[in-house]
Formats: C-alpha cells, sequence, structure tokens
C-alpha cells in the first residue's frame, strides 16, 4: 500500500479548535470521498501539553526537542492508497453525487472542497512513507489515547541500520508495553508525492515553501503511532520498561512525544478492495 | 446513548452499487458532519446472497424470513446521539467550514439531495421515504474493528407471540445473548429491540407534515416493522468464520434451541459496513470530534 503523511498548518483567521473543526467537518467530508482511498485518518494535536498529560515521565523520555516545532504544525492526515497512481489520480471529480438522472460526477472532490485557502497556511508538508506494522491497531467504539514519538536518527548511523534496528530490536521492545492496542513505526521517505498532487503554483514549490518544509523534515526521520486506552498505561508501561532508553540514546538523536486527537474519517482497509464503492 | 437504524430503499435511478457509491459517498459528506454525532455506520446489504456461503448451515438457522425482506430496504445507516434531544436537534446548523473570514456555517450543507439517493416521493419534493426506528441498544460484547474490513452479519428476529414482551427481552438478553457472545472468532456483538413506538425516532426530527406521518407513511411503517423486534450486529473475519463457529456443538444446538423458544422467525443479512463516523461511546470531548 501507499501511505501519505501530510502535515499542515491552521490559517492564522483560526484557532486551533477552529482548525480542528473545518478540517474534521468540511474538509474531511471530500478527503474521505477520494478516488480510491483506502484509508484516512486525521491527528490532530491535543490540547493539553504532553508533559502535562505524561507527567514527569514526559521529561524522562524526551531528548533533543527541537525548538518551536508544534509552530510547524496543528494536524497531519495520513492518506493510504493502493499504489502511487491511484494516489496521484485520487483529486478528480468523484461519481457518487445523485442527481435527478441518476449519479453524477462531483467536481468539487477533485479539488477537496476547495477550502485550503482558508483552512491551512501554506502548503501541506506531504511525503510518502513506509510503515512497519509492529501490532496491528483494532479500535474500540470509544476515543482512545494515541501517542507518537517524533524521531531523529543518530547522525553517526547509516539509514539502514537505523531502520532495521528500530523495526528489529526496538520495535521488539515497544510491543511489549502493556496496554498496547496498536503500533505502527513509519519511516519518511524521499519519493516526491508532491508534484502532480498539488498545483504546479503552490507555495510548496517556493523557495520559502521548501524551506520551511526541510526545516521541519530537518527534526526527525521516523513517526511511531502507539494506540492505548489512556495515558496512564503508557506513563506505567513505560516507567517500567527497562533498557528501553539505553537503546534510544544508541539510535537517536532526539526523540519526543505528542498527543493527537485522531479521526478515522475512513477506516483503513488493508484488505483487497471490494468490488464496490466502500469506504 | 440514542441509538437510530434507518432503513432506506435506493432511488429507482439507481442500481444498487450506485446507491452505495451516493449513500457512502456524497450523502454521507453532508450527514457525517449531523450536530453532536457520536457513531455512524452505514450498512448496505451485501451483492452476494448469504444463503449458498451458509451451506447446509442456513436452514437450520433460518426460519420464516419474510419474503421479499431486501426489497424494503437497500441500506441502513446506523446513527448514536448522547439523548433524544441532541437527535432531534442535529440538523442545526453548525460552523465546519473554513472560509474567508474564518469558520463558518456551511451554506452549501443541505439534505435536498436526499430524494435522488433514496426512495423519493415525486409529490413531495424534497422528502423520501424510509423507516427510522430507535433502537435500544444491548452491548453483548463491544465491537473492535481492524484494519481490513470485517464481515458484519444481522440476525433479525421476531418475537414468538406467547411471550410477553417483557419475558422475551429478558430470555433474549439473558440466555441467547449470552450463548451468542460465546461463538469463538467473534469480534463484536449488539443486541438491539426496536422501540415499541415505531414513530419515536421521527417525531421532533422530521416536520409534522412529512411522509413518515401520512397514512401511508403510517401503513407502511405498520408493516415493514411487524417482520422483526429486534436484530443482532455480529462481526466475524468471514462468513466462513462464523459457519464454522455457529455450527460448533453443543453451542449450535443450546443457540437452536432458543430460536425456536423464543423466536417466530430468524434470519440473516449480511451487510457491508462503512464506517463513517467511528462510535465514541466515551462522553464527548470538549471540541470537535468525529
Amino acid at each position: 500500500m501507499l501511505k501519505v503523511f501530510g502535515f499542515v498548518r491552521r490559517n492564522a483567521a483560526l484557532t486551533h479548535d477552529e482548525y480542528r473543526a473545518a478540517h474534521v467537518g468540511y474538509h474531511n467530508s471530500y478527503g474521505r470521498r477520494l478516488n480510491n482511498i483506502r484509508g484516512y485518518v486525521l491527528n490532530v494535536r491535543a490540547n493539553a501539553s504532553i508533559a502535562a498529560t505524561l507527567g514527569p515521565l514526559a521529561g524522562a523520555v524526551t531528548r533533543g526537542e527541537p525548538p518551536g516545532f508544534d509552530d510547524l504544525w496543528d494536524g497531519w492526515g495520513q492518506l493510504v492508497f493502493d499504489s502511487l497512481d491511484h494516489y496521484l489520480s485520487a483529486k478528480t471529480p468523484a461519481r457518487d453525487k445523485p442527481g435527478p438522472n441518476g449519479l453524477e460526477e462531483d467536481p468539487r472532490v477533485a479539488a477537496v472542497g476547495g477550502d485550503g485557502p482558508w483552512l491551512y497556511s501554506g502548503s501541506p508538508f506531504q511525503f510518502m512513507v513506509v510503515e512497519h506494522v509492529a501490532i496491528p491497531v483494532r479500535r474500540p467504539e470509544r476515543k482512545i489515547f494515541k501517542l507518537v514519538q517524533f524521531a531523529k536518527r543518530r547522525g553517526d548511523l547509516p539509514e539502514e541500520l537505523f531502520r532495521s534496528y528500530v523495526c528489529g530490536r526496538y520495535a521488539v521492545q515497544l510491543q511489549r508495553l502493556a496496554g498496547l492496542r496498536g503500533l505502527i513505526i513509519n519511516f519518511r521517505t524521499g519519493t516526491d508525492v508532491m508534484h502532480r498532487f498539488f498545483e504546479p503554483g503552490a507555495e510548496a514549490f517556493t523557495a520559502d515553501g521548501k524551506a520551511v518544509r526541510d526545516r521541519f523534515y530537518g527534526t526527525w526521520d521516523a513517526i511511531t503511532e502507539f494506540w492505548f486506552d489512556h495515558p496512564q498505561q503508557f506513563v506505567a508501561a513505560r516507567g517500567a520498561a527497562a533498557g528501553l532508553e539505553v537503546l534510544e540514546t544508541e539510535l537517536f538523536a532526539a526523540v519526543y512525544y505528542r498527543e493527537v486527537d485522531e479521526t478515522v474519517a475512513v477506516n483503513p482497509n488493508r484488505a483487497p478492495a471490494p468490488a464496490f464503492f466502500f469506504r | 446513548m440514542y441509538k437510530v437504524f434507518a432503513f432506506l430503499k435506493r432511488n429507482s435511478k439507481l442500481t444498487h452499487n450506485e446507491y452505495r457509491a451516493a449513500h457512502v459517498g456524497y450523502h454521507c459528506g453532508t450527514s457525517r458532519r449531523l450536530k453532536g454525532i457520536r457513531g455512524y455506520t452505514v450498512n448496505v446489504w451485501a451483492n452476494a446472497p448469504l444463503g449458498p456461503q451458509l451451506g447446509d448451515l442456513g436452514p437450520t438457522i433460518i426460519r420464516n424470513e419474510p419474503s421479499g425482506f431486501l426489497d424494503w430496504w437497500d441500506g441502513f445507516p446506523s446513527v448514536l446521539f448522547d439523548s433524544p434531544a441532541a437527535w432531534v436537534q442535529a440538523r442545526e446548523g453548525e460552523p465546519t467550514r473554513a472560509m474567508e473570514g474564518g469558520l463558518k456555517i456551511d451554506p452549501d450543507w443541505t439534505y435536498g439531495h436526499g430524494m435522488y439517493v433514496f426512495d423519493g416521493i415525486p409529490e413531495r419534493p424534497g422528502e423520501f421515504r424510509s423507516h427510522h426506528l430507535r433502537m435500544i441498544e444491548h452491548i453483548v460484547m463491544p465491537v473492535e474493528r481492524p484494519e481490513y474490513k470485517l464481515t458484519k452479519l444481522v440476525l433479525f428476529f421476531k418475537r414468538r407471540e406467547t411471550l410477553s414482551e417483557a419475558v422475551f427481552e429478558r430470555r433474549v438478553l439473558k440466555d441467547y445473548a449470552a450463548a451468542l457472545a460465546s461463538l469463538p472468532g467473534l469480534s463484536g456483538c449488539l443486541l438491539n429491540f426496536r422501540d415499541p413506538d415505531p414513530d419515536a425516532a421521527f417525531r421532533g426530527y422530521f416536520a409534522d407534515n412529512g411522509w413518515w406521518n401520512s397514512a401511508e407513511g403510517h401503513s407502511m411503517r405498520r408493516q415493514f416493522c411487524s417482520q422483526f423486534d429486534g436484530a443482532a450486529e455480529l462481526f466475524f473475519d468471514s462468513v466462513d468464520a462464523f459457519v464454522s463457529a455457529r455450527r460448533s456443538a453443543p453451542l449450535h444446538a443450546l443457540l437452536c434451541g432458543l430460536e425456536a423458544e423464543l423466536f417466530s422467525a430468524n434470519w440473516y443479512v449480511e451487510v457491508d459496513e462503512n464506517i463513517i463516523v467511528m462510535p465514541n461511546r466515551n462522553p464527548a470531548p470538549a471540541f470537535y470530534y468525529r
């Protein structure tokens, strides 16, 4: 499957909570209709700080967090498609609009609602990830605690070894955290998923747009998604997990966490696509 | 929570698969923004008939299925709200769209297309026939959804008339549901009794002069409701997993015995469940959340 993350900064006219409503509400209502989309999750940064949520543990597990990190994003979407071709052709009119003569095409889907200029500040930072599903997530019928770890590779560790060690020794230790409902590790790739997806004149392709994106990319190399029922489970499990800090020192130049509120706009379906419209 | 099933028949201009796209795609882009909605799935009957997949198990677990049951509907949304008041107020506009000047109520948000997705009524422009039924839910086994499409089977059942409603509900919950929950491979089981008041979900949500309150509306709803008194939602990895689980003795004999004792009719419909708003049964957060 092709998994793409798009980090966004809210428009200056919106508060963080107003941005939530606009992204989760109107924008997701179009995004979920993108042609051939197989999964769509939106993560909005939680209102409470990670220090408030994790307590003293937050300081103990954080190293080298870049200043002003939260100024670079308010949320990010996670899109899943079967292929790069499907992703690049997703923003086309969707034939799902009912009319007096049957089904019609809706051109608004091609623009994902057309609200980008008022929802965002600048273009999304959009990139493909390769994922390691260490524990497949199973979502209950209640809001669960999603924690995200941002990790930067140590400069003296080659990229392939970094990925191998993180997916190997490190993931095995993380999998043992009591109460874990799901664990997915994502590595950013250099595959171009912005050209042919955004308009050529988009802010992303200006010098300033590239500079701010590169600054963001310079702060981390891997994003790990953790799902628990509640934060106390992570605090207890991580506090009891001897050896993780040693491994993190060996692997990461920086490591820090954020809680996000997850909206499942399209529950990812990793099985083959049905032969009919399905979300 | 306040739960409503809305059985809906497709517009005659649409095939079943086109109806899927119109309902799950365009329509849900509107309805997922209903104010205060706490959970929302759309269940569309599967294209392949279930009978052949059940094999020789079928005749032992299906009794007196009403003929033409699937002619009444193509899909049914299941929606969750915090209260009857929240349900009635669901179509009040709230700001969910970023526009020039900030967050606004979406001026394009409308239900006007409903008559083209569902069974529109030419003499009542903008309206469509529906069977919105309030369901009284019991969580037999909490549902957990993986990141792949689950098989969802809906067991419709009708109370044996010799049992009072109170005895029937008690026995179904105490005996039958407990046996169902022990089916191996089950990923969730929700048991729903239809509110004896067939108008409960219409009143206040639709205008009093709407089709639901017409002679035809009352008559059709009476007929539709006469077919079942409740429905259980069962989640498995596959139909084969259900068949294998349901065959297992002595559970099979226990369930068959209870079905004969409690139900005058019981049958299954496989549905493709589209998750529009992942149900959140925890208290609502203090911010916009779906």
